[in-house]
């Protein structure tokens, strides 16, 4: 990380703004490739108004990463939180990744902003003990002011002249004790909200650009059909219409206005080529199951113990659907707005379909409405730049719910065999996971290792080994939240389960066993902490019980216990839920609450049978209706407890991190309340 | 063709048939109330006819006809009607993205049951779909904005 400070006229304000640039390693593909650039990528102004602009490489898909960032600078800073306004950057070359994924928004920006703040504040101390012939030592900054005993108080905007001219590599930079944070680690509620419930939040499908086209899709209604022909004279006949293009991802109508683009999609008469009509994802199911290693030898000595299980296709569906408005312009140039996780994608793909350079294409990103791994790969970008080559006019692409769930790129289904030797008391002294999965097309490059290390997480001391088969993906597959691990970890953690009852031993303690060295504490004790809270019991087979998951993952850990009933008429009903996370040092308090409840949520959905499946080579589903999402009427209350580790630990992620603990813990439940061990997930209303 | 939305008479020229939802975004500017599946699935268009929650991307132009439309962006001028008031304070959103369409449905709510039951709404709320799982802070903030409500009267 370098830091580097200057001093730079802004427009129509009074005197100059103090810039801090920071260069941060590019973490984001540390599972790949991680680049080595030392180009700035962070800014940081302090303009003469009091107010400080932080410009960050990252999105926000409602994780709340403007509020936390915005803490960590004004924590160092020295400034009232509300005077920092965190911007979302452009893409820009400059920037490395500006990938939002991997729950690394605020874990790889973490020291990089505190220390750049306290750069700062370092700096304007030395500058206002420069004015007042006095020692540097003398001052301190608080709210925005440097002060001294003696000599008063200067406005940090007094200051940003003569900060200027210090060379920041010049004064000692030190980094506030935790014990005098007045931000870090306290609630504080997102800097967002006002303009979300006034309805002035403008996502990327809100923009308003004047002459913008709308442009809807008809797309191929089975796995990887491609249009032999189009009879487009009724659509074109409709009012508003403006063009009918065939593109490489279907057949699209551009007209004035939304209504106007669907109606007349509706009107196109489509002849496919469909090469896969018989694609079936039980077929797909069985392969799996028949490709999940067995043991190549089983250590002699105890009880065999062995279960299968399965785990299904996931949409990611955000609220707002994949969109993108482009303009490809006669001058060359291409500007794209788009609500993406990874604007870089979307600059990628302009590059490839128009031919025109890099340095001619810029990407605006848009607050979106939910990302969950699902905005990572921009194909709406690349329609827009396709059918904005056509018209010259700028073009949004909207994908409708239905192209949401049907053209997603899906989270890979797997098969699991576990294997485990138990001793003469029950506990497992050998284990065997075999995983047979599929890997992400859109990311060919991630291979077994990849997988591996994204879903492999046994945080127990059990001695035995891993082994993963990849098989073809029979679709586009792409990222989900916490990928890999909500296959890997659900598996092991029920199968523990399993192991457990099957001596009629209790599961939370069974892993607390498992759990005895010093490196496992953290868990070991977000695992005691839930059990208080929920105030543990082990009782199988009366229709409701407990159970329990946990993962160790991000650099987190987490223990989630779910009480559950499971009956005839209501089915698989969560009651409550509690957590205890242990994410190192919390940033927001209200932040972790809100990202554990949100992937609870996900959790509880997919296990009471969100999934995708497929018949006669078309995904089945395609709404909220048949891949029902939880709603509030079986919301069960979730306490969330926030275990502090001690001073040294680092800061976790925890945007990925309550789903696979969850789905582990609700099928855990479903095993007390039934008596019935699953088998996979969904645990209820599974289709193959 | 005349409709009114927030207070306002307005010309628009579209189709009989077109979803409100359309004329409101598209024609009117009005991107508060959002698109999220035009099925009537999800709830995140929600607006309100005559103080009625409606799914506008679900009701024709036709279909509204001289009953008052009221979109997220006419609730309030500055964004203090007590759901909003206690939207903030209880920090509900998360993307943000289905919540005019649960504020407008708690504004439905509100009005015909000043002190509603986690039971009612449940009833009311349950179709509304928020992917990012803000259901607890919503329920809170119902009954935190029926509080609000009631030391404004
Ligand atoms: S957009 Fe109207 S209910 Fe989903
Ligand atoms: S806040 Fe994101 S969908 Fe509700």
């Amino acid at each position: 990380m370098t830091i580097t400070m200057s001093r730079r006229a802004v427009l129509g304000a009074a005197g100059g703004a103090l810039v801090l640039t920071v260069s941060v390693a590019d973490e984001a593909m540390s599972m790949s490739e991680r680049q080595a650039s030392f180009t700035p990528n962070v800014y940081i102004e302090l303009l003469p108004d009091g107010v400080t602009q932080l410009t960050v490489p990252r999105t926000e898909i409602g994780q709340g990463v403007r509020t936390s960032l915005a803490m960590l600078l004004a924590e160092e800073l020295a400034v009232p939180f509300s005077t920092v306004r965190v911007r979302i950057a452009d893409l820009d070359v400059r920037y490395g990744s500006q990938m939002t994924a991997g729950s690394l928004s605020v874990r790889s920006l973490f020291d990089p902003l505190r220390r750049a703040g306290a750069t700062a504040r370092a700096v304007l101390i030395a500058a206002a003990a420069r004015r007042w012939g006095v020692s540097p030592d003398s001052c301190y900054a608080v709210d925005g002011q440097v002060r001294h005993p003696q000599r008063g108080s200067l406005p940090y905007q007094s200051l940003l002249a003569e900060a200027a001219t210090i060379d920041p590599s010049t004064v000692p930079v030190r980094l506030l004790p935790r014990e005098q944070w007045r931000i870090l680690g306290r609630p504080q509620r997102r800097v967002d909200t006002h303009d979300v419930v006034t309805g002035a939040l403008r996502y990327g499908m809100d923009l308003q650009i004047p002459g913008t086209l709308v442009a809807v899709v008809a797309r191929p209604p089975t796995l990887d059909a491609t249009v032999a022909s189009v009879d487009d004279r009724a659509a074109r006949a409709v009012p508003g219409v403006r063009n009918v293009v065939t593109i490489p991802s279907g057949v699209a109508v551009i007209a004035t206005d939304t209504a106007t683009a669907l109606r007349a999609r509706d009107l196109l008469t489509i002849t496919w080529n469909q090469p896969r009509l018989n694609a079936d994802s039980r077929t797909w199911r069985q392969e799996l199951m028949a490709a999940a290693p067995e043991p190549t030898q089983i250590p002699s000595g105890g009880e065999v113990f062995r279960a299968t299980y399965q785990m299904p296709m996931l949409a990611c569906s955000p609220m707002e659907p994949s969109n993108a408005t482009a303009h490809v312009r006669p001058d060359g140039t291409v500007e794209i707005w788009t609500g993406s996780q990874n604007p870089a994608d979307a600059r990628d793909r302009a590059v490839a379909t128009t031919g025109r350079p890099s340095s001619r294409i810029t990407v605006h990103v848009m607050p979106t409405g939910g990302g969950f791994g699902g905005k990572l790969f921009d194909r709406a970008a690349e329609e827009a730049v396709r059918l904005s080559a056509v018209t010259g006019t700028p073009v949004r692409v909207m994908w409708t719910r239905q192209d949401e769930t049907r053209h997603c790129l899906a989270r890979p289904a797997s098969a699991h065999t576990m294997v485990a030797v138990l001793d003469g008391s029950g506990t497992p002294i050998w284990r065997h996971h075999g995983v047979a999965t599929w890997p992400l097309t859109v990311m060919p490059f991630l291979n077994e290792q990849f997988i591996l290390q994204d879903g492999n997480h046994f945080p127990y001391s059990v001695p035995g080994n891993v082994r993963l088969a990849l098989c073809p993906a029979p679709l586009p597959t792409g990222f989900f939240r916490s990928v890999y691990s909500g296959q890997f970890v659900p598996a092991e953690e029920l199968f523990l389960t399993a192991v457990a009852h099957r001596r009629g031993r209790d599961p939370l303690q069974l892993r607390l066993d498992l759990l005895r060295n010093s490196e496992q504490a953290r868990l070991r004790r977000c695992i005691e902490e839930v059990a208080e809270a929920a105030v543990w019991r082990n009782v199988v087979g009366t229709g409701r019980g407990m159970g329990i998951g946990c993962m160790d993952n991000y650099g987190s850990r987490i223990a989630v216990i779910a009480d559950v009933s499971v009956s005839p008429t209501d089915g698989l009903r969560v009651h409550r839920l509690f957590v205890a996370v242990d994410v190192g040092v919390v940033v927001n308090p209200l932040g972790v609450e809100a990202q554990v409840q949100g992937a609870a949520v996900d959790a509880i959905s997919i296990a009471a049978g969100a999934q995708l499946t497929v018949r006669q080579g078309a995904i089945e589903q395609s709404s909220f209706r048949d891949y029902p999402w939880l709603r509030m009427d079986r919301m069960p209350e979730i306490q969330v407890t926030i275990v502090e580790p001690g001073e040294s630990t680092p800061v976790g992620g925890v945007g990925e991190l309550a789903l696979p603990a969850t789905l582990a813990a609700v099928g855990g439940a479903v095993h007390a309340a039934t008596g019935v061990a699953p088998t996979g997930i969904p645990y209820l209303n599974r289709r193959d | 063709m005349q409709i009114r939305v927030n207070r306002r008479l307005v010309e628009v020229s579209a189709p009989d048939d077109t979803p409100l939802l359309w004329v409101l975004r598209d024609h009117l500017g009005l991107t508060g109330p959002k698109y999220g599946c035009g099925i009537g699935a999800c709830g995140a268009c929600t607006s309100l006819r005559a103080g009625q929650p409606i799914r506008t991307c679900v009701v024709s132009l036709a279909e509204v006809g001289d009953a008052e439309i009221t979109t997220i962006e006419g609730l309030s001028d500055n964004g203090d009607h007590p759901v909003q008031q206690a939207w903030k304070e209880l920090d509900v959103p998360q993307c943000g993205y289905c919540q005019a369409g649960q504020i407008m449905t708690t504004v439905a709510l509100l009005a015909r049951n000043p002190h509603p039951t986690d039971e009612d709404i449940d009833e009311a709320l349950s179709g509304q779909v928020c992917r990012c799982g803000t259901y607890q802070r919503i329920r809170a903030a119902v009954h935190r904005a029926a509080e609000l409500a009631e030391e404004e009267r």
